[in-house]
């Protein structure tokens, strides 16, 4: 790899990042005329005096009452101390706090469904590339079409109402003593596994299919190169041909795939999350929707903005791994 | 095939091993104790326990559990009942109780006595129990009620917005953290300079207020205001430390997830979470039944949150939990027909759902589409094309009540008014002929489909509502094509106070409105009086019924205050402003199984105190 590809596409990440902060900043200050009146909206028979005092106490606890490009450096100044403001819940909890608590229990069920999703996808779309046109290939590009029509949070509520609740084969929703109860050990993490089986099946179905649907298009192009001709004429076996030749090749399009679902990854399922009382980061975004908690909001589009980069960063620099001939901005 | 064998046995003893770890449903119904196990459906469970501060989902139902007001409100008879306090009355200049013979509040005397312009207060004296605990076992007395007030009063160490409108009425004033003027006394607050005399025998149970003089200024500040230990907070709490701090740290954050109350139940920390809330009786509450017994008949109350709906519905079905405290949809009331041991109860609802007129627009939002609304038979019109029990099959499955022009329920007997009822009045296909022939005179064109022309522009407004009002307006549409007006959804967003309403960018609104003694002196004024930032939304300007609410606030006889709260009704309704639509009925769900005698209270779910005082535990074989 080029270093000085690689510098070039850690500096506009790093651009791309200072203007995804400023954007995450700004974007919710327009349109409000004072802050504070979405922390304290007009209550009951206040006075407009009394309400003022309230305002005004409320903007010197948050830090709205000094001005807003003086904000700005506040909250980058607090940034790079890991602080990602005040939460406007009761308590007021740190944002940073918020965001560790949830993000873990987001992280088993994402990495779960995409490792899974991945290792399943995979061998499933190369056995349909394989087996082109025939019952195995036509199975998956039927199963596809159904299951994209099929919307998560419909798939989420048939597998807990069956598994769950009829066959009772799987929680039919979180066990609320999962969180409460966890230690490192092997009780707490079979708990866990059993707790996260239907999340990670109704996200699981949906990924599987794309991926599949990805591997197999992606193999079918490459089986039709010349250098799989020029293999098959050296009399390579079928084996080496279709894991060292052709699925490496045809590894482009899942890195991009893996990449672009990194912030997915991140940020969780709402609706999936909802419907089994996974208390991750979809729901907390939803909550910090919710109660119109911007700081929060702004924390959570931060950090998933952050990582989207870093993703795209990682995919970029691994395209160039794979595939040599790949530059950026390269003219020639 | 030995692999294969190996693959399915392997799986087999991994979802077995799984299947066999633990159910969350399976709980409850192995569950022997005298635990209550609620469903409820939110976003998150708060995890911060300061009563004041956690407003969030289910937090105001936990911290009226864990802590008291001084009284509560009884809707039906108007009365405060006792909970830390024990009786409360206004008294003379002399600091002697203004009660007739038989015990009630004297208004006859009250209104001699002070409705003289020199008094600008109303004294009231309030006696709590002698027998009230914190839940650590420290003894509640007026000091911490003093405490309360004075601290939700002075915005200097409590900037905390609710408190200070709570205790709006009463005349204890603060500037800059300084007391300007005191308005609550005990024996050791200045009772005794103020001329009041304390025993010292009840020091620790007999307080003076000096509040507005308006009947209902107590109101809040009795039903409102969870009281505070002040033995917690008052070493912790000052201006650089102040009760709602952005950033609590040490002693603020502990007891602020750590909360002592004085309510009839304690929250047991090491087994709630973020998904779970668990609450245990505490055995020493003061109030006892009639057989000297707990007032509450469950020992443990367990929260279990759901942020699906239609999750919780199914676990409640299913027995994982004995009854669900949120409200269901009538849409899902004949789900329960064919299930065993549902309880459903169909409570009347205490809101009426309005449609709201922006009468009277800033100048900068007026048009000539919007100066139809300022038009008092243009609306008596659409009022007229309301068809209120088309709505309720509609929209509600037929789980809801007309509603009096009047907007008030008639189940509030002492000052409900049926004469407002005679303004919209006739069968419903007369009051259509009326509207159209209403209309006609003031915008009698008519397109080809049928709908009114305003200098050759179809007559249509929008109304504003929420994604979930959508099928209520759709219904509105349907109705208002009758009269040849086109109606419209518009999207509120999530602060449609700040973005429309507030700043007259609308044409119609939907709102509810509840009105009872409790808070009319404050309601009638912020929905028809006030202009700017308050429920007047369409800027309603009307002399007369401002000045009878004036009155109605203003007087000291109750018997007064009834009648022109009567009187009150008629005007609201002749001013089509405020056009009642339904109350909804508040529709939820319990199980009979493990705990019967669930009780039905108006505006309530299942889920309520009246419950919790008569549940019977359900053995096997019963």
């Amino acid at each position: 790899m080029k270093k000085s590809y690689a510098i070039k596409r850690v500096l506009y990440s790093v651009f791309v990042f200072v203007i995804v902060m400023a954007l995450n900043f700004f974007i919710p200050r327009i349109g409000v005329a004072d802050p504070a009146e979405r922390y304290y909206p007009p209550q009951g028979n206040m006075t407009d005096a009394q309400y003022e005092i309230i305002k005004q106490l409320t903007r010197e606890q948050y830090g709205f009452d000094v001005s807003t490009p003086q904000q700005f450096l506040n909250y980058v100044g607090g940034l790079f101390q890991g602080d990602l403001g005040t939460s406007f819940r009761s308590g007021s909890p740190g944002v940073m706090e918020l965001i560790v608590d949830r993000l873990p229990w987001t992280l088993v069920l994402s990495v779960s469904t995409m490792l899974l999703g991945l290792i399943f996808g995979i061998m499933i779309g190369v056995i349909a590339a394989m087996k082109r046109g025939r019952w195995q290939d036509t199975t998956l590009l039927n199963a596809s079409t159904i299951m994209i029509a099929l919307p998560g949070f419909f798939i989420a509520l048939l597998l807990s109402f069956f598994l769950g609740f009829e066959l009772e084969i799987f929680p039919a929703y979180t066990d609320p003593n999962m969180v409460s109860d966890f230690g490192w050990n092997m009780t707490a993490i079979l708990r866990v596994i059993e707790n996260a089986a239907l999340p990670v099946l109704s996200m699981m179905v949906g990924s599987i299919v794309g991926y599949a649907q990805g591997t197999r298009n992606a193999v079918i192009a490459v089986t039709n190169e010349d250098f799989i001709l020029t293999a098959k004429a050296k009399g390579l076996r079928n084996t080496t041909i279709r894991y060292k030749h052709t699925l490496r090749n045809a590894m482009l399009p899942i890195v991009t795939s893996i990449g672009m679902s990194i912030s997915g990854l991140i940020g969780g399922q709402v609706v999936i999350e909802q419907i089994f009382n996974w208390n991750g980061m979809g729901t907390l975004f939803l909550e910090a929707n919710n109660m119109n908690d911007y700081p929060l909001m702004m924390g959570i589009m931060l950090l998933l903005s952050g990582f989207t980069i870093l993703a795209i960063l990682i995919t970029d620099l691994i395209y160039v791994l794979l595939d040599p001939r790949v530059t950026v901005g390269d003219r020639r | 095939m030995h692999k294969k064998l190996f693959l399915v046995g392997l799986l087999a003893v991994f979802f077995f091993t799984l299947h066999a770890c633990s159910n969350p449903g399976r709980q409850r119904m192995e569950d022997e104790t005298n635990t209550l196990y609620v469903g409820y459906q939110a976003d998150s469970f708060p995890t911060s326990f300061m009563p004041w501060l956690s407003r969030e989902g289910i937090a105001p139902t936990v911290a009226s559990m864990m802590y008291n007001t001084l009284f509560a409100f009884d809707l039906d008879t108007g009365n405060f009942d006792p909970l830390i306090g024990k009786t409360w009355y206004y008294v003379d200049e002399a600091g002697e109780p203004l009660l007739t013979d038989d015990g009630e509040i004297d208004y006859e005397r009250l209104d001699e006595i002070y409705s003289c312009p020199s008094y600008d207060y109303l004294p009231v004296k309030v006696i709590l129990h002698d027998d009230v605990t914190w839940s650590d076992g420290t003894p509640l007395t007026v000091e911490d009620v003093y405490f309360s007030y004075d601290t939700g009063a002075n915005n200097a160490i409590s900037n905390h917005a609710g408190a200070l409108a709570w205790t709006a009425d009463l005349q204890h004033s603060y500037r800059d953290g300084v007391l300007r003027r005191q308005g609550i006394f005990t024996y050791d607050h200045g009772a005794a300079e103020q001329g009041y005399v304390i025993d010292e025998v009840d020091r620790d149970t007999v307080m003076y207020l000096h509040v507005d003089k308006i009947l209902g200024a107590v109101s809040s500040l009795f039903t409102s205001m969870l009281i505070l230990p002040s033995h917690i907070w008052e070493p912790i709490i000052s201006e650089d430390n102040p009760l709602n701090s952005a950033s609590p740290q040490g002693e603020l954050l502990f007891h602020y997830r750590n909360p002592v109350g004085s309510g009839p139940w304690t929250l047991d920390l090491d087994a709630s979470s973020g998904q779970q809330i668990v609450m245990h009786r505490r055995e020493d509450f003061h109030l006892k039944d009639d057989d000297e017994g707990p007032l509450y008949k469950v020992d443990t109350i367990r929260f279990l949150l759901f942020q699906e709906i239609n999750v919780a519905i199914y676990a409640l079905l299913k027995g994982h939990i004995d009854v669900l405290n949120s409200t269901v949809s009538a849409n899902y009331s004949r789900l329960f027909d064919t299930h065993d041991n549902i309880f459903v109860s169909e409570a009347p609802g205490t809101f009426a759902q309005t449609l709201v007129f922006n009468v009277n627009p800033v100048e900068s939002e007026r048009n000539p589409m919007r100066d139809l609304l300022s038009n008092e038979t243009v609306r008596r019109a659409m009022a007229l094309a309301v068809d209120q029990q088309f709505l309720i099959d509609m929209v509600l499955n037929g789980a809801g009540e007309e509603m009096s022009p009047g907007l008030m329920p008639s189940h509030m007997e002492d000052f409900y008014n049926p004469d407002a009822w005679g303004v919209i009045e006739g069968d419903y296909e007369a009051r259509l002929l009326e509207a159209n022939a209403l209309l006609d005179t003031v915008i009698p064109d008519r397109d080809t489909s049928g709908y009114r022309l305003l200098e050759g522009d179809r007559v249509g407004f929008d109304i504003l509502g929420h994604p979930g009002e959508q099928d209520l307006i759709s219904y509105l549409e349907v109705l208002f094509e009758r009269i040849g007006i086109e109606i419209d959804y518009a999207p509120k967003g999530s602060q449609p106070e700040r973005t429309y309403l507030y700043r007259s960018r609308f044409d119609m609104t939907l709102q509810t409105t509840i009105f009872s003694l409790q808070n009319i002196d404050i309601m009638y004024r912020a929905h028809f009086v006030t202009i700017g930032e308050t429920s007047n939304y369409g800027r309603l300007i009307d002399a007369d019924m401002n000045a009878q609410i004036a009155r109605m606030r203003s007087t000291l006889d109750l018997d007064e205050k009834y009648e022109l709260i009567k009187s009150i009704q008629p005007m609201i309704a002749e001013n089509y402003y405020k056009v009642p639509l339904y109350s909804a009925n508040v529709l939820s769900v319990a199980r009979t199984d493990r705990f019967d005698n669930w009780q039905v209270v108006p505006g309530a779910t299942v889920f309520n105190g009246e419950s919790l005082q008569n549940l019977r535990r359900v053995h096997e074989g019963e």
